[in-house]
């Protein structure tokens, strides 16, 4: 037999003064299966909750009912409280005559009667509630990093920092990501292989880092703390543990006017090659597509100029390996936007309308021109340079919607590295706003402007073309409402920062979500940023939005705080809000697997004595199971029901409405 | 008649949102009309229509079905497969004479408190209009004779 | 020769050579214009087999027989479009494997017998033209028209008034090939969700129930209709679910044997003009 208890609170005067209490506690008083009802002014108070545990025991209650706030704001108080008293913690429900009563009608009257049909439903629900135990899971506590940019690198070693094993996978040759490309960062002007270099070989070193360079993430199943990710090792043709990085097959390769991918085309490498000289780790790679051997079946002096046997493989494959980890942070990156969509700015048509991320290589000291800043087109000195803000951002019509935060201000510190190198060079910034929210950021801009001689043109550009040598570029100064002419040496387009092209492929393979763009989708975006919607899998860095070095690196670090927690204990223990199947009753028909948002239903064979399939039904795995219940809505024939939000619950509750 | 016709409404929303904008309402101490009665589920894809026969059993004059706006289902998906569901069952209703304007849809993000508190109040109004839904009702009758033979 | 020699004649051969154990067809009926299905195991059997116009049941629903085809042999089955819909949705949710169908496909036109191209199930994966154009009589169009064309009152009306003949019998769903549930939501006591005695509250949330299950399922074959003793338009329901799913997903039930359930799919697309 049930044996209620339902406890109506006052809340001081916030229930009281609209819900004639007493008239509640009589009411309910004589509901069947109601065992004590009392009234107090506050039972989330401490001797309120030794009112809710003594009537527990003394009474022996089956399930309890508070009639107070919403259940979003005291139902872990009260679950506590009952577990305390002895009764499982399940066996509550609160009757939300706060929120969604006294505190939202003034008829005295009518909210008392609403309380009272509102307190009735969830005591028939509660009657009908089941025991349940919260889901013990066990944790892999070992973390793999997805990307090897400076928010994978800071991920991983934040993680490994704190004694936990990390598996750090780069499709790339090397680890650095997009941050070794650049020349000086903002907003200190240090040099960016300076401050990343030492990062990327303490991560290739940290003993409990495992880096996998020119490897992919291929698959992902399983579930928070218990993942199964299988990694494809793409054959390198060189044996990273036999090779000493000395460089003479590099030097040999008689291929060597292999646009640099590393360089944006500025520069070359041959077929073999490291994407850099600092490049971690620092053994190179064959580009297949590129060797004479593989294209002719004849060369092979790489391997001759070897000086160490079997190191150079030709006959070398692709390999595949299960790594079971516990947590995954994704930090993909990003890409830029393919600028040839702007015909009229003249990108891929004349030589000196760079990029910013060419910029950066012409600027770099280890770049192509030794960190001079000289035109592609002639390798002269640029007298005039015209930079180009949100050439792609904040564009609907062509190019992206939204700001790619970082352009501001890597384009002032453009214009301030080509004024310390020419120190009579001409800059021209063609903007639409001037956005430099951040620490040291404002100042930093008005520095390129005021000590840099950086000349910033509020318009946008209509037209790049050539003429006498000269790139004219025709726009307008929308502050003093004119069109303008600027004859310059260079132009350089500060670009959009968008998704990895197979970013949203990548997200199915992983599970987790993506926007209109293929950013991948936080959990919450102010309150849990570095969180997706897959338990378990964390984001950082410009694979979630675009963002600058700094946030990258603190959302990094606040994605392995995230692992970090999740790894500080071996079991997890999660709500008990999920499906179970009813199996002799199912018919295999797998709407519910199909409709599943989280693949947590399987299907699973149902033997005879002597082990011969006789038939299949649904299976939910309570790991994955976040209990939406989308599938017990599916089912026809009633044969999946959900913890915590029965048939027989939702039932009840309804009938005594 | 003498005294107005005060409908019966159920709810049936989801906690993620609706319920929390509901909370958000009284929160914001937004007044609306006390005709509705929320029955909270975890997500949108849990609300059957069954759910929605036994409210009109019940006696409810309306029925109102809220979730997470579209691309902000805490589940990813439960509310994209509950619109199609409505969509579905909503058309049935109509086809078999249960009028549309009794059946209500919408979606009310947990910051949405006022839109909960219009929408409500929009509803109670809608549905005094229209009256009881006798004809509905009039079935329980029938099986309480029925019943008694 | 004609349609009915020719099929007896591929039907015996199917089980002679012992490539199907069992073909499901017709055979006369106790009057002159109703069939009975005929199950023949042997050649000789199968020289009973009837095909004409009057050859309208569904047959797809006996391939649902328990245990019949637990041993993986294969089954022959006369099937209009209708059943081969059917089939395909069956396969679609997992209830036949498709290398255990032979089908014996023929259309009614106008009174008039063709046969259909094509012996196995991916044959007719991806239904064709003809057998969409068939998907629904146009006396069930009007049908559906005139109650569309009535106030709810009315509709509401009609509906009380067919409903309250229903004795729960269950016929329709005996009928229906895609009743194949192991137990009915209507046989579900705990809880009880739909009254199970006959009254019109009842029997009201019965056929809305039964009809949503339906939705995106039927292939409008009207075995339920036919089924019916107190003849209920079971069949102006189920269709009217199927033009919906048709009009606001694309939907066309049974058009291939990986069809997704329209219910258990979704598009982030997918209309929603009457949500608030």
């Amino acid at each position: 037999m049930a044996k209620i208890g339902v406890f109506v609170c006052h809340c001081g005067e916030n229930i009281a003064s609209m819900v004639d209490t007493g008239n509640l506690v009589r009411s309910l008083s004589d509901h069947p299966g109601v065992e004590v009802c009392n009234e107090y002014k506050y039972f989330c108070s401490d001797p309120g909750q030794e009112t809710v545990k003594r009537a527990i025991r003394e009474h022996n209650l089956t399930g309890v009912v508070v009639a107070a706030c919403s259940p979003r704001m005291h139902e872990q108080t009260f679950r506590k409280a009952c577990a305390e008293a002895g009764l499982n913690p399940y066996m509550l429900e609160l009757a939300n005559i706060r929120e969604q009563c006294s505190w939202v009608h003034s008829n005295k009257e009518q909210a008392t009667g609403k309380a009272i049909e509102i307190t009735r439903s969830l005591v028939e629900k509660v009657k009908r509630n089941n025991e349940l135990k919260p889901i013990s899971v066990p944790v892999t506590r070992r973390a793999l990093v997805i990307g090897g940019g400076i928010a994978g690198i800071q991920a991983a070693l934040d993680i490994a920092s704190a004694g936990r094993e990390v598996v750090l996978v780069e499709r790339e040759p090397s680890i650095g990501g997009h941050m070794s490309q650049l020349s000086e960062t903002f907003p200190t002007l240090d040099c960016s292989q300076c401050i990343l270099t030492p990062r990327m070989v303490e991560a290739i070193q940290h003993p409990n880092i495992r880096v996998l360079t020119y490897s992919e993430v291929e698959e992902v199943v399983g579930y928070i703390g218990n993942f199964t990710v299988k990694v494809r090792n793409k054959a390198r043709y060189v044996d990273i543990d036999k090779c000493t990085g000395c460089g003479d097959c590099i030097q040999k390769c008689p291929q060597k006017k292999i646009p640099s991918e590393f360089e944006c085309g500025l520069g070359n490498r041959s077929a073999i090659y490291t994407p850099f000289a600092q490049a971690v780790p620092n053994k190179p790679v064959i580009d297949r597509n590129r060797c004479t051997y593989f294209k002719n079946g004849k060369c092979k002096i790489c391997q001759k100029t070897c000086q160490i046997e079997h190191c150079i493989d030709f006959d070398m494959q692709d390999t595949y390996e299960e790594i079971e980890v516990g947590a995954i942070v994704v930090a993909t990156g990003f890409q830029i936007q393919d600028t040839s969509v702007y015909g009229e700015y003249g990108y891929g048509k004349y030589k000196d309308v760079i990029t910013g991320l060419q910029f950066e290589r012409l600027a770099s000291a280890s770049g192509p021109t030794a960190g001079k800043i000289l035109r592609p087109s002639d390798g002269k000195e640029p007298e005039t340079v015209v930079f180009i803000q949100c050439a792609g951002s904040r564009d609907p019509s062509k190019g992206v919607k939204y700001c790619s935060k970082i352009c501001c201000m890597y384009t002032a510190k453009h214009a301030m590295l080509y004024a310390h190198k020419h120190h009579h060079g001409n800059s021209q910034i063609f903007y639409m706003d001037i956005r430099a929210a951040g620490k040291g950021y404002d100042e930093f801009t008005r520095r390129a402007i005021e000590e840099d001689g950086a000349g910033y043109v509020r318009g946008r550009v209509s037209k790049v073309f050539q003429e006498n040598g000269k790139l004219i570029v025709r726009g307008v100064d929308t502050l003093l409402g004119k069109p303008v002419e600027v004859a310059a040496d260079m132009v350089v387009l500060a670009t959009a920062m968008v998704p990895q092209p197979d970013a949203k492929e990548f997200a199915k393979r992983i599970g987790i979500g993506y926007d209109e763009y293929g950013f991948f989708n936080e959990a919450h975006l102010k309150l849990r940023p570095v969180e997706t919607a897959t338990a378990g899998i964390y984001l950082c860095g410009a694979c979630q939005s675009p963002k600058d070095i700094p946030d990258t690196v603190a959302q990094a670090s606040a994605s392995a705080a995230k692992v970090l927690g999740l790894f500080s204990r071996e079991q997890l223990e999660r709500e008990p809000v999920v499906a179970a199947v009813t199996e002799s009753t199912c018919a295999g028909c797998w709407g519910c697997v199909m409709a599943c948002p989280y693949n947590a239903i399987e299907k699973q064979d149902i033997k005879d004595r002597n082990g011969k399939v006789i038939k299949q039904v649904a299976s939910v795995n309570p790991g994955l199971c976040q209990g939406c219940g989308t599938c017990v809505t599916f089912c026809r024939s009633n044969s999946i029901d959900l913890a915590g939000f029965t048939e027989k619950q939702i039932f009840a509750e309804v009938m005594a409405l | 008649m003498s005294e107005p016709f005060e409908p019966k409404i159920v709810a049936f929303v989801c906690t993620y949102c609706t319920y929390a904008g509901a909370d958000l309402a009284g929160t914001s101490r937004l007044k609306y009309a006390t005709n509705v009665r929320i029955v909270r589920l975890p997500c949108t894809g849990r609300i059957s229509p069954l759910f929605i026969l036994k409210a009109l059993q019940k006696g409810a004059d309306a029925v109102l079905v809220s979730g997470c706006h579209p691309g902000d289902c805490h589940f990813t998906a439960g509310n994209y497969h509950a619109r199609r569901r409505w969509t579905v069952f909503r058309a049935l209703l109509s086809f078999t004479g249960i009028p549309e304007e009794r059946i209500r849809f919408s979606w009310i993000s947990a910051a949405e408190g006022a839109k909960f508190a219009e929408l409500i109040n929009s509803i109670t109004e809608d549905t005094r209009k229209l009256g009881p839904f006798t004809q509905y009702q009039e079935l329980q009758t029938i099986i309480e004779t029925q019943s008694t033979y | 020769m004609g349609i009915q020699e020719q099929y007896r004649s591929e039907a015996a051969s199917l089980l002679s050579s012992g490539e199907v154990k069992l073909v499901i067809g017709f055979g006369a009926g106790s009057t002159a214009d109703r069939r009975r299905p005929l199950f023949a195991r042997t050649g000789e059997e199968a020289n009973r087999f009837v095909l004409d116009a009057s050859c309208i049941a569904n047959l797809s629903t006996y391939l649902l027989t328990e245990g019949l085809l637990s041993d993986g042999k294969k089954v022959g089955i006369f099937l209009k479009p209708d059943g081969i819909r059917s089939i395909n949705i069956l396969i679609a949710e997992a209830q036949l494997k498709p290398d255990q169908v032979v089908i014996l496909g023929y259309a009614i036109e106008n009174g008039q017998l063709t046969a259909l191209e094509g012996r196995s199930v991916a044959d007719f994966n991806g239904v064709n033209e003809k057998i969409r154009s068939l998907a629904l009589p146009p006396a069930v169009q009007q049908d559906i028209e005139r109650l569309e064309a009535m106030s709810p009152v009315e509709r509401f009306q009609f509906w009380q008034d067919q409903f309250s003949k229903c004795i729960k019998c269950y016929a329709c769903r005996q009928a229906c090939p895609m009743c194949y549930c192991r137990r009915c939501i209507v046989d579900v006591n705990q809880p009880q969700w739909v009254n199970t005695s006959s009254h019109t509250l009842g029997n009201f949330e019965w056929n809305i129930v039964r009809a949503f299950h339906l939705a995106g399922r039927c292939a409008a074959c009207g075995a339920c209709d036919r089924a019916c003793p107190v003849n209920i338009p079971l069949r102006l329901i189920n269709a009217r679910m199927g033009r919906e799913v048709r009009e606001a997903f694309d939907y066309f039930a049974g058009e291939s044997t990986d069809q997704k359930p329209v219910l258990a799919s979704f598009s982030k697309d997918d209309p929603e003009t009457f949500i608030l």
